[in-house]
């Protein structure tokens, strides 16, 4: 299984992450994204940063989550390595597509994303993202492992 | 192959007809001609559908020639909306609120520059903060960005970035009514604090350029423009600012949708009644974005002008370094324009358009009030640019708007692997344009191939009368994220 692919459309550019448990597949995403932006292999796990996020859906806690990340590189520059996500709730059922969680209920994470202040000397610069974004947003369950499509405004 | 339900109008636009889709309330107009025709996306036609099902829609929703999928609307889009009846849509401006452009113009020639463009290429580089993680030579207190969401390019102008007299010479005085900086979150004001004055990446750029054709002399010359002349062009927007604001509101827009039971075919385009609070809540903080990018771009035009001032060793004003004008292409606005032959206020969306006022028009400058409003369409950084005109056209057709630019061909992964192997600034400067980018590969996402040309989006909209070409202006400088 890998973490990730690219989603290649014109335009703007997209994920497709890949996890045997939700809390890893919002993981990954969190890589799959951080990738786009430079190359991991240059940024070290020098500070952690904690979030927490709330969602009524499953797939808005990946886009909420994946624009706190943008939010934390785009204000303090802070960009990630290592992402521990200590859990999503509730993470028992999936809805219907697009549905909402539990019936109107709240879907919630929390993380820790150890990381450094992005520098402009040392990491390379890819892709400035701009937002994560609803469009053809897709979280699901195919066989066993969890998949997630989500598309950023670059 | 255009989708059978489609029917050509004319040369230059087809109608996608309101029974193309079931919910439609009006018909769609997409401006392309044979040409542009081919490269027309089939999510694009459905999102043209799409938007002509939301509620209070006026005329048709339309599409420029450099229309391609986008965000829930197509960028490209154009759509009008009752004020009564109608809604508003983040998805119909697009993350980065008042992306647009401005040029500068200068009494140099292209002859005396050529020598030292590499030169002056970096001096500006390393003048104008740019790229992934740049940060700005602007720190905002909370108190000082309240006071520029509230006032614009007004707000650097009375910071010492610029002169008054910039100001005429912005779409809406580079100041729109009606921001509330009450209305912005914690995080639009954090991510706002250091990206005052700074240009972004991606396709966003300053260009030295040069006039390489005049088409419309009179035009030309009341604007201030002649052959050989070089100009500088910048198209940035909001930045983070911007981008949080939006993230921001379409979460309360999703909320909307449901409290006000409107039926969307598609969850982008997520909007509200336009009189509900939650509209007028996201118009108000739209605002603030829309004058936090009139801002960044004034901020950026003065370091222009201390650039060159410094290198030429001499004063902007010897240099002639004035503003031509400066266009907003991602913007939601309220306007009056004649609807079934009545003045009717409506709201009025561009995403990836220019608004292209004709001569006579009372919220043009009185410097334009004969010629028109100067439009300005940036091309990609190997090709060209232009300056059009507004024409009487466009406010029977499409709501005083045109076209934006050249529109992507490729995706930017396309991109790279075809720049594979090649040296992209090697390319350019063998064509004379020196490049430099803070990305390493944004030069490849941003080569020429990536793009349409601007040349055939602009004959589109030259031959369909909502603009007219007035000069085209080819790159010699180019400075990328």
């Amino acid at each position: 299984m890998n973490q990730f692919e690219i989603i290649d459309i014109s335009g703007d550019v997209g994920i497709k992450a890949f996890g045997k448990s939700l809390e890893e597949l919002f993981a990954n995403a969190a890589i799959g994204m951080y990738s786009l932006i430079t190359a991991l292999e240059g940024i070290e796990p020098e500070k952690s940063i904690n979030v927490s996020i709330e969602s009524n859906s499953l797939e808005g806690l990946l886009v909420s989550w994946l624009n706190e990340l943008v939010f934390q590189f785009d204000t303090y520059g802070f960009i990630g390595k290592k992402i521990v996500i200590t859990g999503i709730t509730p993470s028992l059922t999936l809805p219907p597509r697009g549905g909402v969680m539990g019936g109107g209920g709240i879907c919630t994470l929390k993380a820790t994303i150890s990381g450094e202040e992005f520098d402009t000397e040392r990491h390379e610069r890819k892709l400035l993202i701009k937002a994560a974004t609803y469009h053809r947003l897709k979280v699901e369950k195919v066989k066993d492992i969890w998949q997630a499509d989500i598309i950023f405004d670059i | 192959m255009l989708p059978e339900k489609l029917k050509r109008i004319d040369d230059t636009k087809i109608e996608v007809p309101a029974d193309y889709k079931p919910g439609m309330r009006v018909k769609g107009i997409i401006y392309v001609d044979e040409i542009l025709e081919k490269d027309l996306e089939s999510h694009s036609i459905d999102q043209v559908a799409n938007v002509a099902t939301l509620p209070g829609i006026v005329n048709a929703s339309m599409a420029m020639p450099d229309v391609h999928t986008g965000y829930g609307f197509a960028i490209g889009g154009v759509a009008a909306f009752d004020l009564d009846e109608g809604i508003v849509s983040p998805g119909g401006v697009g993350y980065d609120i008042n992306c647009g452009v401005r040029l500068l113009m200068t009494n140099l020639k292209k002859i005396d520059i050529v020598p030292k463009l590499k030169d002056l290429v970096s001096v500006l580089y390393n003048e104008i903060p740019s790229g992934v993680g740049s940060k700005g030579k602007i720190r905002l207190t909370p108190d000082s960005e309240r006071r520029l969401m509230l006032n614009g390019a007004r707000w650097a102008v009375e910071e010492g970035y610029g002169e008054m007299s910039d100001l005429e010479r912005i779409e809406s005085g580079g100041c729109i009514d009606g921001a509330d900086p009450d209305l912005i979150s914690k995080k639009a004001y954090e991510r706002g604090r250091a990206q005052q004055g700074t240009l972004g990446s991606g396709n966003h750029f300053l260009e030295i350029q040069y006039v390489d054709e005049i088409y419309d002399e009179k035009s030309a010359n009341a604007i201030g423009l002649f052959e050989g002349q070089v100009t500088v062009m910048i198209h940035t927007g909001s930045r983070g600012f911007g981008h949080q604001v939006c993230t921001d509101f379409l979460e309360v827009m999703e909320r909307a949708v449901s409290k006000y039971k409107i039926e969307l075919p598609d969850r982008e385009l997520a909007c509200a009644p336009y009189k509900s609070p939650e509209a007028q809540d996201y118009l108000a903080a739209m605002r603030a974005a829309a004058n936090y990018a009139w801002a960044n771009r004034q901020c950026i035009m003065h370091w222009t002008r201390e650039a060159f001032m410094e290198f030429f060793g001499t004063s902007p004003r010897e240099l002639g370094m004035s503003l031509v004008y400066d266009v907003a292409h991602n913007i939601a606005k309220v306007e009056e324009h004649i609807v079934n032959g009545r003045k009717k206020k409506l709201v009025v969306h561009r995403k990836g358009a220019t608004r292209a006022f004709p001569p006579g028009h009372p919220d043009l400058p009185d410097a334009y009030k004969q010629t028109g409003q100067p439009v300005l369409i940036p091309g990609d950084m190997g090709r060209a640019s232009f300056v059009l005109i507004g024409t009487e056209k466009a406010m029977n057709e499409t709501f005083g708007s045109t076209c934006h630019g050249a529109g992507r061909v490729m995706s930017r992964h396309q991109a790279i692997r075809k720049a594979r192997g090649r040296a992209i600034w090697r390319e350019m400067e063998d064509r004379g344009i020196i490049v430099r980018s803070a990305g390493r590969e944004t030069l490849a996402e941003e080569m020429s191939e990536a793009y349409k040309d601007v040349s055939d989006v602009v004959d589109v909209v030259h031959r369909a009368g909502i603009s007219k070409r007035v000069a085209r202006l080819r790159p010699m400088g180019v400075i990328k994220g």
